[in-house]
């Protein structure tokens, strides 16, 4: 329903709104799901919760949230400096491993209790949530430059192809991490669970405080936004978008390549080590099989969908497919088979409805759903009728937050 | 501001149509005889499916001809897939929020699965912290000894805050496979063993529980660890391995872990150092069971194996007018063939538990759970059991006490029964 919502109210402006009118749109939405959900819901019908259950469940807003968070990191890669990541999996994997360190009784052989609202009679390393995400995201920065360093040189096709590596370099690791000489650094395929709760205000979240866990993703969600919208109106996203359109001219015109693409990187990979640790309080735990190939295709679909480049756009594109991935399709699906008396197994077409939606959007919206202005102003060059919207407003409009 | 003005309408404006539709929506009728919902939740995508669409189509047959009623209580069935396209298999994030729906849906009572482990683990605690819990979940393919048992460091207890117990499964554990070869190996004469595993989850698990029956029982275990020897999937040769093995001169080499993971050089070069399957024995778990490719393997001759539980096949032949041989063949009448692998029947004995528990109890779902772990728990008798045998459930635990185990023999490349074993 917010899904919608927030489309359409992008749809009917004829002039792009302002940033600023799009944060409080953001911010008022949130706070209306958030009274809807916790406030409203458990006093209507079971009926009508059951409902809530089957199309829109907490957890899966939850779980759409972290998505978001990812793919925000990933737009600031692949839509504002132009470096096609085919590996952003790999940083999503080392924030979920961080949070599973430092927030569990994993390493057994550590006593180490700081910040955190855990037991203290459990050994292991438990350390505040808050903490983590910082050193998470910290983590995730020093990977993302590593990842960075070498494909300083290349472009497009083999810089996809290099980061490709890296995405399956890291899960591979992680999957194998068992016993590296003796040590036991991912506890292998069998994962580590479960991770200590999310302590906020001295208060400790137990499994069905889900209202709390959206608050702070969401709260996570707008600081990406933030960051993102902030860095790009200023000297490096500007940079970043020179490197995107010309690399050449850009280096030409001054820009320091290699500070501009690693920084693009590092920022990007913080994304991602939040959404980790998110991810790992969210599911309360974290397991080696789940960082596959997909969840990087996914995230890029999430980006190119939305609008590469807009924030919003990026926004709208991962909780629609986020949404369709975890409850839309397998509740439509069921909803078509009760009512028509069918036995299609729908999920299992999720790709191809992928695909489609992709091919359509590119031959018919290329720009995505909310585009970026100025990317859109290059896609639609050759179109007769255009000019209703110069570039410079996008700019003035960045600047304005 | 205009702009701003027509953002926060619209925002406002759907949340009225959202306040409307909890207006309008029609508040349920309390029904005559109290209806309680069963949830099902297994992997429907990906490789599992086959398997898992069985266990469902099972779980309704079976449901259907005992006319959907239990005791006071009509019961109707509601599936939950936990898996995701993305994933292609089971994924964390659907257990977690499958888990969320299953404490929130009022009417649901109970959970047959996970199919997974891993995804039990996620959802386990969820549902054991439940206000108006723990809720039940009884699982027919969880085979992960920590889940109920000592096994590593903090388990089975992290996975129950409460400290109650509400988690059970039908199916029998890895460590009990593992006990029952080492025990074996020791009937047969065997007095020293070299152990390997593949360094999955799976394989260390079962290697580990025979290293340690081994030690118990007095067999000289010349692999050091816990687990034994590692070997590498992805080498192309062991025979660096075996000569290394060689000296100590084992009675028997046990391979803890799965033929796909290049179990057919790992025996050939078991056979081409050590000598044949008469000279130096060989075990291994059902991970090497179902695979024609090794049963013809001359090398394999002579091989032992386990299997957990009990085929389809080897049910219908212990009891052929049982109720597990008459449900499998009003199966295969209603829907066509067979139910894929042996997991299907184990949903439906799941089911029986969760049935026998609810005729048990008050109807809610702590009357439930505690119906499975409390007093003399739940006890299906042998002539209503679907695995053919009567079936407890330990109240301390949670595990089943049907611990079958079928050993077998490589005989002319063909799996033969040797005989069926019971966990001591």
């Amino acid at each position: 329903m917010s899904i919608i919502t927030r489309k359409k109210s992008g749809k009917k402006q004829r002039a792009p709104l302002s940033q600023r009118t799009w944060s409080i749109g953001f911010l008022s939405l949130a706070v209306v799901i958030y009274i809807f959900y916790t406030y409203i819901v458990p006093h209507t019908s079971d009926g009508f919760q059951s409902q809530i259950q089957t199309w829109f469940p907490p957890s899966a807003l939850n779980e759409a949230l972290v998505w978001v968070i990812a793919a925000l990191g990933l737009n600031i890669v692949v839509g504002y400096a132009g470096l096609l990541d085919l590996g952003f999996v790999a940083f999503w994997a080392i924030g979920g491993y961080t949070a599973g360190w430092l927030m569990s009784g994993f390493f057994n052989q550590w006593n180490i209790h700081f910040g955190s609202e855990s037991a203290k009679v459990i050994p292991g390393i438990h350390l505040s949530f808050w903490l983590v995400l910082i050193l998470g995201a910290l983590l995730c920065a020093f990977f993302g430059i590593v990842i960075g360093a070498p494909t300083l040189r290349l472009k497009s096709d083999y810089l996809a192809i290099v980061t490709l590596g890296f995405g399956e370099i890291i899960p591979q690791i992680f999957v194998n991490g068992e016993n590296i000489h003796g040590f036991n650094l991912s506890n292998g395929t069998k994962g580590i669970s479960p991770v200590d709760s999310i302590g906020i205000f001295g208060k400790r979240l137990g499994p069905f405080d889900l209202n709390y866990k959206y608050m702070i993703f969401v709260f996570m969600a707008a600081l990406m936004v933030f960051i993102s919208l902030r860095l790009r109106s200023g000297r490096l996203g500007r940079a970043w978008l020179a490197i995107r359109e010309d690399e050449l001219a850009a280096s030409m015109m001054g820009v320091p390549l290699m500070k501009t693409k690693l920084a693009a990187y590092a920022v990007g990979a913080i994304s991602g080590g939040l959404a980790g640790v998110a991810y790992a309080t969210h599911v309360n735990g974290i397991f080696a099989e789940r960082f596959q190939f997909s969840i990087s295709i996914i995230l890029l679909a999430m980006v190119v969908l939305g609008g590469m480049g807009n924030v919003w756009g990026v926004m709208v594109g991962a909780l629609l497919i986020a949404w369709v991935n975890s409850t839309g399709l397998p509740a439509l699906g069921n909803e078509i088979n009760s009512t028509f008396k069918t036995n299609i197994n729908f999920p299992s077409y999720t790709f191809l409805i992928f695909g489609a939606l992709l091919i359509l959007m590119m031959l018919f919206r290329r720009e995505g759903l909310l585009p970026e202005s100025r990317l859109k102003l290059m896609l639609h060059e050759s179109d007769a009728e255009e000019g209703n919207e110069a570039p410079h407003d996008q700019i003035s409009e960045e600047g304005a937050m | 501001m205009t702009k701003l003005t027509r953002v926060v309408s619209v925002v406002a404006a759907a949340s009225m149509v959202a306040t409307a539709f909890v207006a309008a929506a029609v508040p349920s009728q309390a029904a005559a005889t109290k209806t309680l919902v069963i949830a099902t939740d297994v992997p429907l995508q990906g490789s599992s499916f086959d398997s898992n669409d069985s266990t469902n189509k099972a779980i309704a047959l079976y449901l259907k001809s005992i006319g959907g009623k239990v005791g006071k209580y009509s019961i109707t069935l509601k599936y939950y897939d936990d898996a995701t396209a993305t994933a292609g298999a089971w994924d964390a994030g659907q257990c977690a929020q499958n888990a969320q729906a299953h404490v929130a849906n009022k009417a649901e009572i109970a959970v047959i699965g996970t199919y997974n482990s891993g995804c039990a683990k996620i959802e386990v605690p969820i549902l054991n912290q439940d206000p108006k819990g723990p809720m039940l979940m009884v699982s027919q393919a969880n085979t992960n000894p920590g889940l109920t048992k000592s096994w590593n460091p903090g388990e089975p207890d992290v996975y129950y805050p409460t400290g109650v117990r509400n988690y059970a499964r039908v199916c029998t554990t890895d460590d009990n496979q593992g006990s029952a070869a080492a025990q074996f190996a020791k009937s047969i004469g065997v007095k020293s063993v070299y152990v390997l595993n593949d360094t999955q989850t799976y394989g260390q698990g079962v290697a580990q529980a025979f290293t340690t029956e081994a030690k118990k029982d007095g067999l000289n275990v010349l692999s050091s660890g816990p687990a034994g020897q590692g070997w590498d999937a992805t080498q192309s040769d062991y025979t660096a391995l075996f000569q290394k093995i060689a000296p100590l001169n084992p009675d028997m080499v046990y391979f803890g872990g799965i033929y796909d993971n290049n179990g057919g050089q790992l025996l050939k070069d078991k056979v081409a150092v050590l000598g044949d399957n008469t000279k130096v024995k060989l075990m291994a778990p059902d991970g090497f069971t179902g695979y024609p490719q090794f049963n013809s393997d001359p090398n394999a001759a002579g091989a032992y194996l386990t299997f957990a539980g009990l085929s389809n096949e080897l049910l219908v032949a212990n009891n052929p007018t049982g109720a597990g041989a008459k449900f499998l063949a009003s199966y295969k009448k209603t829907y066509g063939k067979a139910p894929v692998g042996s997991y299907p029947i184990y949903g439906v004995a799941a089911l029986q538990v969760i049935l026998a528990a609810i005729a048990k109890s008050d109807g809610t779902r702590k009357g439930v759970t505690e119906a499975v772990f409390s007093g003399t728990g739940v006890t299906i008798p042998a002539a209503q059991s679907v695995l053919g045998k009567a079936l407890h459930i330990s109240t301390l635990t949670g595990d089943t006490t049907a611990k079958d185990i079928t050993v077998e023999q490589i005989v002319g490349g063909q799996e033969t029964t040797l005989k069926a074993w019971t966990v001591k």
